[in-house]
């Protein structure tokens, strides 16, 4: 067990800061700590993808110097992965963001069950 | 390869870039490009079907020619097809029906980007019916989010931007678990085209090894899709994003969007995990109680609302509830009945939300219950669409809502040990349906001199169009349905 | 012709209710009557061409699923009945409903159900009969709902929340049947396959106690009958004279095809669904009985006798001998025509005078002597007392069920039924005796004579002669209903 997580140490830290991430976005009720929760949350997925995606001693899979073998490399769609995922990432942020900036231009707070108590005052 | 195995491709580009197009059309070029696309799609997707159910089985293209496992590839079967056909059908309607809300809901100069997002939306929804890639799922259900985001804000005020906000908070949660999930299958198997996966997680279940992150792994998936299609406990964004946003969304977000992730689900059911593989994880069990619990209290929620928008969005609640029954019963015959409860709500939450929409035109903009009394009388066909729909929700038979019911109960028959919790609570739910919507057809049918009584509002065409259309589908679901059976059955086959 | 006997009223119905208001209320009832006679001359037709074995599919909801119509003895007899007393309830509404608004929707209403009923008595299988079953509680909504006062909206409310709770038990039943049967199709005997029931008893005798709870919503057995004496008062009176007459008799249609012709006698004779059904009935006559005598409201009053009487044919239904089956069938028509003319009297009533409780009805014979010579024979047959149809029926439902081999139930049930007819009496006539007889107070009052039009007065005459001439020659009907127990009893006639 203990060599285990030692072995793969990188991967237990990505699940530690997955659950971070994840208590964050479903539990704070500031609408930017939840965004900061939804990056953590993304990056320790990534972060996983990385950690499984690289070999020790290996580089990354762009031919220099003429070397062709495969032991040499590592594969290369994890990495793929985590650009794409990157993405998609950095767009839904940029949407959150931009909602919440609308909210908070109509109800000067960013917390989200105020928010819904203004609604509901607000009576529509 | 025959050119027809082009087209489960081309109707996915072609909506994707007619999104791209449609920003720098305005309003009503926009519109007319997006009905067009809707049509197209619809078309290629029905000579698909025919041309699966000539050959009996379905096939695989792969894109740019790269042979699996490096390519991404494009599966399609009568299911996939079928499912496209009807998603444009429901799509179509429910923007027909609401168009006129919708025109005075949005501001002039951003119509274009409603249809920007509709194109986006069956853009994902499609390519999540075909996509053989478990990445490329991954991608399109954040495409998809997104542009549901997007359909529920359009209409500008603080309730849909705070509802919006809870849906993507419910929603990230969901692709997080999702993308986790799928990281560590990749991981465990070193493959993202579903049918390799299902050949190394085959390898692995017989072997026993790796027995509990399979597991997890498998939890992280179908909790995640659950989140993301509403199911009980999950559902705290439906009734704001559906209760607030403009008809025509609420109808395409109920009907279609939660059922694009739940048609994901069970492609991951059985072309990843492999039915007896996730039989034996006994995930199933849990999702079949969470089922009949979101049946129970999805309804009950229902009778105590008081807007009749949010109420049919705690029905949607109730009637995923259903599916996820049908799912977690672990049969064939439950897995059939589910699909066709997709079928058959799609149908009729569709066709609620539009009658829904006539009925509080004809109030005055109110949604709650005490100025609808007597809505039907002012715009009849409203009146009528929406009675059909709570019947066929109700389960009267001749309407879609009792051929899902029939065979529920004839799956849970089948199946000993979940026979007496899940006919018990269907039972329950349905006379709890009954409850609240024949409360709100008599209510509508009661005739009052209220305020609004002189103002008959002119009947809207295409209102009038897509509200009988809906119904027709419904009365088609409910008499002949035979015909979509069978081709669930098919279509299950080819998964397998 | 099945669909055709079907479809006259449903679109003459369709024709009232989506047709702009009629000027001409004479016009109205014409085409109505027209309509009703032209319906009930088409069944006749259907009836006497069409025979016992011939069905008709519709069309298929699923493959094994069809929409099937068929008619057999009971369809024959329960159309039949159907017919008559849907005829004269309309010509009655004629003058009735003139003092209330809306009227086309009443009748269109009206023809609307008429169409649903035949469909429910002409039903082939469970579905077809689901299916109708559910309709007729959704058409005969509006009758309840006429008035539109907050009262009728709630008893309507009621009624419509009870119907659909039976419905979906009986769906329960439908469900496990489809599993376990052979077919759907109603046959005599009984359609279960024996081989597929093996271990499964328990599940399919809750099947069929939940199914009979279920049709015993609409028959207003107890502990589910709370609908009948909220729903009857509030609905016009020819309204709640077929309300009693004919839709609760749909309630022991569906009992008559879950017991005969899907379990099969043979499978629950004897079991606990019986003997729990049996207490429950026999509880629902006492109370049903009891609730009328305290009742002060005469068409609650009524009513609650609905609910006690309509047990006695439930009690005759599950015995499950030959003898009490024909006294339930026998009770059938006696019963629908007995409360459905009680019932138009008492909207005479209320249409002349306005008074709705009993206390305040002395004197009302000299008022009205030929109504209330009709009441007075209507009351001593429901009580069964000879020589109306009343006591054919009960005699016959007596008789059956002490030479039945249920232990127990073969003395009680017949004791009940005693005790119930001398409360009967004790609730129906003190109304003729007051009436007649008001006693000291109002003998110097001179009074009017209040006789209703002629329209009003000739189904009230008919019905009273119908029960008399039933009573009398009751022959041709028991050897109809022979036959019908030919087919179902044949074990116990054969062997």
């Amino acid at each position: 067990m203990g060599a285990n997580l030692f072995a793969n140490f990188g991967e237990a830290v990505a699940m530690v800061l997955f659950g971070i991430g994840f208590t964050n976005l479903l539990l704070q009720k500031n609408l930017i700590k939840k965004i900061i929760g939804l990056n953590i949350m993304d990056s320790a997925i990534y972060l996983f993808l990385a950690e499984k995606g690289y070999i020790e001693g290996r580089t990354a899979p762009i031919v220099v110097d003429g070397i062709q073998s495969v032991e040499a490399y590592i594969n290369p769609v994890p990495s793929g992965l985590v650009l794409t995922g990157i993405v998609v990432s950095v767009s839904v942020t940029a949407l959150m963001l931009s909602l919440t900036i609308r909210l908070y231009r109509r109800y000067h707070t960013l917390d989200l069950d105020e928010i819904s108590a203004l609604l509901k005052k607000e009576g529509k | 390869m025959a050119f027809i195995q082009n087209f489960p491709f081309f109707s996915i580009i072609i909506s994707l870039f007619s999104g791209a197009i449609s920003s720098i059309l305005n309003g009503r070029a926009a519109r007319v490009l997006n009905r067009i696309v809707i049509i197209v799609v619809a078309v290629l997707s029905a000579v698909t079907l025919f041309y699966t159910w000539g050959t009996g089985t379905s096939y695989v293209f792969w894109m740019g020619h790269f042979p699996a496992p490096f390519g991404n590839e494009i599966r399609a079967g009568v299911l996939e097809a079928g499912m496209a056909v009807f998603f444009c059908l429901v799509m179509l309607l429910s923007l027909w029906g609401g168009r006129e809300h919708l025109e005075e809901e949005i501001e002039g100069s951003k119509q274009n980007y409603y249809y920007i997002l509709t194109n986006l939306l069956l853009c994902s929804l499609l390519a999540l019916l075909y996509t053989n890639d478990l990445f490329t799922a991954y991608v399109f259900v954040e495409i998809n989010t997104i542009s549901a985001c997007g359909l529920i804000m359009i209409r500008q005020n603080g309730r849909t931007i705070e509802a919006a906000v809870r849906y993507m908070i419910m929603s990230l949660l969901g692709s997080g678990m999702l993308l986790m999930g799928l990281c560590m299958l990749y991981d465990l198997t070193g493959h993202l085209l579903m049918s390799n996966i299902q050949e190394a997680v085959a390898i692995l279940h017989a072997s026993g090894e790796y027995k509990i992150p399979l597991t997890v792994t498998i939890g992280l998936m179908t909790v995640g899709l659950a989140i993301k299609s509403a199911l009980f406990p999950f559902h705290t964004w439906v009734p704001d994003a559906y209760g607030y946003s403009t008809a025509s969304s609420a109808a395409i977000l109920s009907s279609l969007v939660s059922k694009g992730y739940i048609f994901l689900l069970i492609k991951i059911i059985y072309r990843v995990i492999g039915f007896e593989t996730f039989h034996d994880t006994k995930i199933v069990n849990v999702l079949f109680v969470f089922g009949l619990a979101g049946m129970i209290f999805g309804s009950l929620s229902a009778i105590k609302e008081d807007d009749i928008r949010r109420m049919i969005a705690f029905s949607s609640v109730a009637q995923i509830g259903y599916i996820y029954m049908g799912i977690g019963m672990g049969t064939r015959a439950g897995m059939v009945a589910a699909i066709f409860h997709i079928f058959s709500h799609a149908a009729t939450k569709a066709l609620l939300f539009i009658a829904g929409v006539g009925l509080t035109d004809a109030s005055g903009d109110n949604v709650r219950f005490i100025p609808l009394t007597g809505a039907a009388y002012r715009n009849k066909i409203a009146g009528v669409a929406f009675a059909a729909g709570s019947l066929s929700m109700v389960g009267m038979p001749l309407l879609s809502g009792f051929i899902s019911k029939l065979l529920f109960a004839q799956a849970a028959v089948q199946n000993q040990g979940k026979l007496l919790p899940a006919l018990i609570v269907l039972a329950l739910s349905t006379i709890l349906n009954a409850i609240y919507f024949i409360k709100t057809v008599i209510r509508i049918y009661t005739p009052v001199q209220s305020d609004f009584a002189g103002r008959r509002i002119k009947t809207q065409v295409l209102f009038a169009v897509s509200s009988v259309l809906l119904v027709v589908l419904n009365l088609y679901l409910g008499c002949m349905s035979q015909f979509l059976v069978d081709l669930i059955e098919k279509g299950l086959g080819m998964f397998a | 012709m099945i669909f055709i006997s079907i479809l006259i009223p449903v679109f003459t119905g369709l024709i009232l209710l989506l047709s702009p208001e009629w000027k001409n209320r004479k016009l109205l009832c014409a085409f109505t009557t027209a309509a009703l006679l032209l319906s009930v001359s088409a069944v006749g037709i259907t009836l006497s061409v069409t025979g016992d074995k011939e069905a008709v599919t519709l069309f298929n909801l699923t493959q094994s699923l069809p929409i099937l119509f068929k008619i057999d003895g009971v369809g024959r007899f329960f159309a039949v009945l159907t017919g008559a007393v849907w005829v004269l309830a309309a010509i009655y509404s004629f003058v009735y409903m003139g003092h209330e608004q809306k009227e086309k929707c009443y009748y269109g209403f009206y023809l609307l159900s008429y169409a649903v009923l035949i469909g429910l008595d002409f039903s082939g299988n469970l579905i077809t009969f689901y299916l109708f079953y559910e309709l007729m509680s959704l058409l005969t909504l509006p009758l309840v709902l006429h008035s539109e006062t907050k009262e009728a909206t709630m008893a309507g409310l009621k009624y419509l929340f009870f119907s659909l709770a039976g419905a979906y038990m009986v769906l329960f039943g439908l469900f496990i049947l489809n599993r376990f049967g052979n077919t759907l199709t109603f046959t005599a005997g009984g359609v279960l396959d024996l081989t597929l029931i093996q271990g499964k008893e328990g599940l399919l005798l809750a099947a069929a106690f939940l199914m009979l709870l279920g049709f015993g919503v609409k028959a207003g057995m107890f502990p589910l009958h709370a609908w009948l004496p909220t729903a009857h008062p509030v609905a016009p009176a020819p309204a709640s004279g077929v309300l009693s007459g004919i839709i609760v008799k749909c309630g022991i249609l569906g009992v008559v095809r879950t017991v005969y012709y899907l379990f099969g006698v043979g499978f629950l004779r004897g079991t606990w669904v019986q003997q729990v059904w049996l207490v429950l009935i026999l509880l629902t006559v006492l109370l049903g009985s009891m609730m009328a005598y305290r009742e002060k409201v005469l068409k609650k009053r009524l009513a609650y006798s609905t609910v006690s009487q309509v047990a006695y044919i439930l009690f005759g239904l599950a015995m499950m001998q030959p003898g009490s089956f024909v006294g339930a069938f026998l009770h059938i028509g006696a019963h629908a025509f007995m409360k459905c003319g009680l019932f138009l009297i008492a909207g005479v009533i209320i249409f002349k005078t306005g008074r709705t409780k009993v206390d305040e009805l002395a004197g009302i014979g000299r008022e009205m002597p030929v109504t209330m010579v009709c009441y007075t024979l209507l009351s001593l047959s429901l009580i069964g007392i000879p020589p109306f149809a009343g006591f054919v029926s009960k005699w016959y439902l007596g008789m059956g069920s002490v030479l039945a081999e249920a232990p127990v139930f073969d003395v009680l049930g017949p004791a009940v039924l005693l005790v119930s007819a001398l409360l009967t009496a004790g609730y129906l006539l003190p109304l003729s005796i007051r009436g007649f007889l008001p006693g000291e107070e109002t003998a110097g009052i001179k009074v009017e004579k209040q006789e209703p039009s002629m329209l009003m007065l000739v189904p009230i005459l008919i019905l009273t002669i119908l029960i008399t001439i039933g009573g009398l020659f009751p022959d041709q009907i028991i050897e109809f209903v022979s036959r019908i127990v030919g087919t179902l009893f044949k074990e116990v006639l054969g062997g």
